[in-house]
């Protein structure tokens, strides 16, 4: 039981980086921008967030401002969504100005924004005494867990039923709950709000939203660097939770890309992108918990990408329109062409 | 809808080519798993005890080989020597502590900046030899490759293909086995400072149980936990261990998870076979410890960091660098020892350790200079069987490790 709750709190830590990829990703597309380059993205909010915080928390040190750890949390986040909606900016001007290849330009980003972080990372580093780009205790305080604030400094025990509340709904860090609020907003904006069904527009039919009076570029522009500042969150997450805010060479390792793997488990909707989240960080992690007796561990690592072609085949075989991807997605819209 | 058909069939086929793919790929593995492990434990059994026997003498027969391959053109002013590296110093782990021992090596032979050619990022498949030929263009008369075994199959190919250029692989297998005069391996008994910083795991655990984190299910990463859970059960007699492998040298996030799933589980020393340092910060968050590998994480941890076990990189550049300056042979496959200095483990952080580690870590490397060795019986493996008797020594045969057996008392998750 402890085991399974523990699990449970696991997943629950796992899942933020690709729910958040997943989400800056489905924004872009449904833009009509099918944008590879979400690795690439992850690593420059990931580096721009923990520079940001690094820098901020030596400038705030010793001047006796209260409340430290919420504006280096504010700080780092501004940050990774700037350097992150930095690299959506990159992407929109090859592909809807100068009408570069959208896959190429994706791929490329993955290059550019992983030598981005890995240079920074270091160079940053060898400027400090210990060769280490780390945050310090201030810092660190705002990523740690929320449940000593929020239940007074006191846990309760993991066998009575209010310490199983706790440790599976409340202790978790303030990402974990930005992260589906996010995702609600999303579903919002999408499904209720005027500009949201523009936007689904521009990413299906750019031609008819143009001939509407829709300004195709100005959206496109705007969901990529938006959708890229979101990606960019993604990478925080991973560099400020998981890695507790010590640059570590290549440390988003792929995440990327299963974040774009789960945008297609999730058929382009952002509350099935949370499931879709959980299920991928579940099986990321479920052989450090319920390992299975003689399954080679590359089994459990394959376990995504399974779940990602089957749901793959069960959407092609069904074909609902509102599971599709976005009719002008990877297409750039040319004017002329009209 | 055809075309569909014949696309959802394209899939299914990816799918069954996937899986069997990835079961070819573990097939040849160590085999610690259950299936093969009657086979190998009864061949290991009958064989380990003349292994201990003559495996002191194998150097011997390395000489025997006729080496002639010097170099009297040679000078310490004119030597000129190359290094590709997997990775760069930005990962503060394999790397970074592999260019520092280059720096060591030139400062202690004397040479100057322009005599090194360093190349970092190379690539580990066929691209390696193209970037040792080009180190040879540049004119290199010795190429060390740093880590990675798979640098070892395309620097053999170079060595037989320029029987002029001395090659040395550090932490590879190949040496030994192929024979070639102008091709070397090394690496150092890195196990007898993971013995000693298992001294300190064994004293400071509270809970009896230790948790390691390893990359792969590989000799080097066997041995150094072995090791290390020998060196905690030298004080400790009570203590277990758990093993999670990442099956990945580097890869923050998951080494994150696997570390939280041990503390959870009840471990409260963690160590660490893989190069970031997210085992150490998972630990500081949790309250327990950590012992790291090749680097110092007193910044990144201060309060959970005891100390690491490390290698010296320079010692065995100097060995090379130096024998071919003076114009002598080369070692094929040489092992520097703690008492060498080619592995060393770095202050112990006091503030955090328990009270008399630094006594008895003192201890066990007196005890390691009187001659003993890390891997003496008696030693059970996780079945029982009996794997080095009493009072007989196992020792490695070559530079690069070759123990593969999980001891009693240690647990790999999932296997």
């Amino acid at each position: 039981m402890t085991n399974f709750v523990n699990f449970l709190n696991a997943i629950g830590l796992a899942f933020v980086p690709l729910l958040l990829g997943a989400l800056g990703e489905i924004l872009t597309e449904k833009s009509g921008h099918l944008n590879l380059g979400v690795e690439g993205l992850m690593y420059m909010g990931g580096i721009g967030s923990i520079v940001a915080a690094f820098y901020c928390e030596q400038a705030l040190a010793g001047s006796g401002i209260a409340n430290q750890p919420l504006i280096i949390a504010v700080c780092s986040l501004l940050a990774a969504m700037l350097v992150g909606g930095l690299g959506g900016l990159i992407y929109s001007v090859m592909t809807v100005t100068f009408h570069a290849n959208q896959n190429v330009t994706g791929l490329t980003l993955t290059i550019f924004g992983t030598g981005i972080g890995n240079f920074f990372g270091e160079y940053v580093g060898f400027l400090t005494s210990g060769g280490f780009l780390s945050i310090g205790e201030n810092a660190k305080k705002a990523f740690a867990s929320i449940l000593p604030a929020v239940s007074g400094g006191e846990t309760l025990e993991l066998h009575t039923v209010g310490g199983v509340f706790e440790r599976l709904f409340l202790d978790y860090n303030w990402m974990v709950f930005f992260s589906l609020i996010l995702a609600v907003v999303m579903i919002w904006f999408f499904n209720r709000t005027f500009l949201g069904l523009r936007l689904k527009a521009v990413g299906e039919n750019p031609a008819a939203a143009d001939a509407a009076g829709i300004n195709v570029a100005l959206y496109r522009y705007l969901a990529t660097i938006i959708g890229s500042g979101i990606t960019g969150i993604a990478g925080m997450y991973i560099v400020m939770v998981n890695s507790s805010g010590v640059w570590s060479q290549n440390c988003i390792g792929g995440r990327g890309w299963l974040a774009i793997a789960v945008v297609l488990l999730s058929t382009w909707s952002p509350v099935r992108a949370i499931w879709g989240a959980m299920i991928f960080g579940g099986l990321s992690i479920m052989r450090l918990y319920y390992p299975i007796q003689g399954v080679p561990m590359q089994i459990y690592d394959l376990m995504p990408y399974i779940a990602t072609i089957i749901v793959l085949l069960m959407t092609s075989i069904r074909q609902l329109k509102e599971h599709m991807q976005p009719k002008g997605c990877g297409l750039n819209y040319f004017r002329e062409d009209r | 809808m055809k075309k569909q058909l014949t696309v959802q069939i394209l899939l299914v086929v990816c799918l069954i080519l996937a899986i069997s793919a990835c079961l070819a790929c573990t097939a040849p593995q160590p085999a610690t798993g259950s299936a093969a492990v009657p086979v190998e434990e009864a061949t290991s059994a009958a064989e380990e005890p003349t292994a201990v026997e003559e495996g002191a003498d194998d150097f011997n027969a390395f000489e025997a080989h006729g080496r002639a391959n010097r170099r009297p053109d040679i000078t310490k002013d004119n030597v000129k020597i190359g290094f590709i590296h997997y990775s760069d110093i930005s990962d503060m782990g394999f790397t970074y502590s592999n260019y520092q021992g280059t720096l060591e090596m030139m400062k202690v032979l004397g040479l100057r900046e322009d005599q090194v050619i360093t190349k970092f990022n190379v690539p580990e498949d066929s691209a390696s030899a193209t970037t040792i030929k080009e180190l040879i263009e540049e004119g290199c008369d010795l190429v060390f490759a740093c880590g990675s075994v798979a640098f070892g199959d395309n620097m053999l190919e170079c060595a037989r293909e320029y029987p002029n250029i001395e090659f040395y692989h550090t932490t590879g297998w190949l040496a030994p086995i192929e024979r070639l005069p102008n091709f070397h391996n090394s690496f150092a008994k890195a196990y007898q400072a993971r013995y000693l910083a298992g001294i300190a795991a064994g004293l400071k655990t509270k809970t009896n149980k230790l948790g390691y984190v390893g990359a792969f299910p590989y000799a080097e990463v066997i041995s150094g936990f072995s090791a290390f859970y020998l060196g905690a059960k030298s004080v400790n007699p009570d203590v277990t261990m758990d093993v999670i492998y990442t099956n990945s040298w580097g890869d923050a996030m998951l080494e994150d998870q696997a570390a939280t799933a041990l503390i959870q589980s009840g471990c409260d020393v963690l160590s660490q076979h893989s190069s970031s340092t997210a085992v150490a910060t998972a630990a500081e968050k949790n309250g327990v410890w950590h012992i790291g590998y090749n680097v110092d994480l007193t910044d990144v941890a201060p309060n959970a960091f005891l100390l690491s076990a490390c290698v010296d990189w320079s010692k065995d550049q100097i060995h090379a660098v130096s024998y071919m300056i003076e114009n002598k042979d080369i070692e094929t496959d040489w092992s520097g020892s703690y008492m060498d200095g080619a592995c060393y483990l770095t202050p112990l952080n006091t503030a955090v350790a328990a009270d008399g580690t630094q006594e008895a870590i003192d201890a066990a490397v007196a005890k390691l200079e009187s001659g003993w060795d890390v891997f003496t019986g008696p030693l059970k493996d996780s079945q029982g069987n009996i794997i080095v008797e009493d009072g007989v020594t196992f020792h490695e045969p070559t530079s690069c490790p070759t123990w593969e057996h999980i001891l009693e008392g240690v647990t790999v998750v999932g296997e």
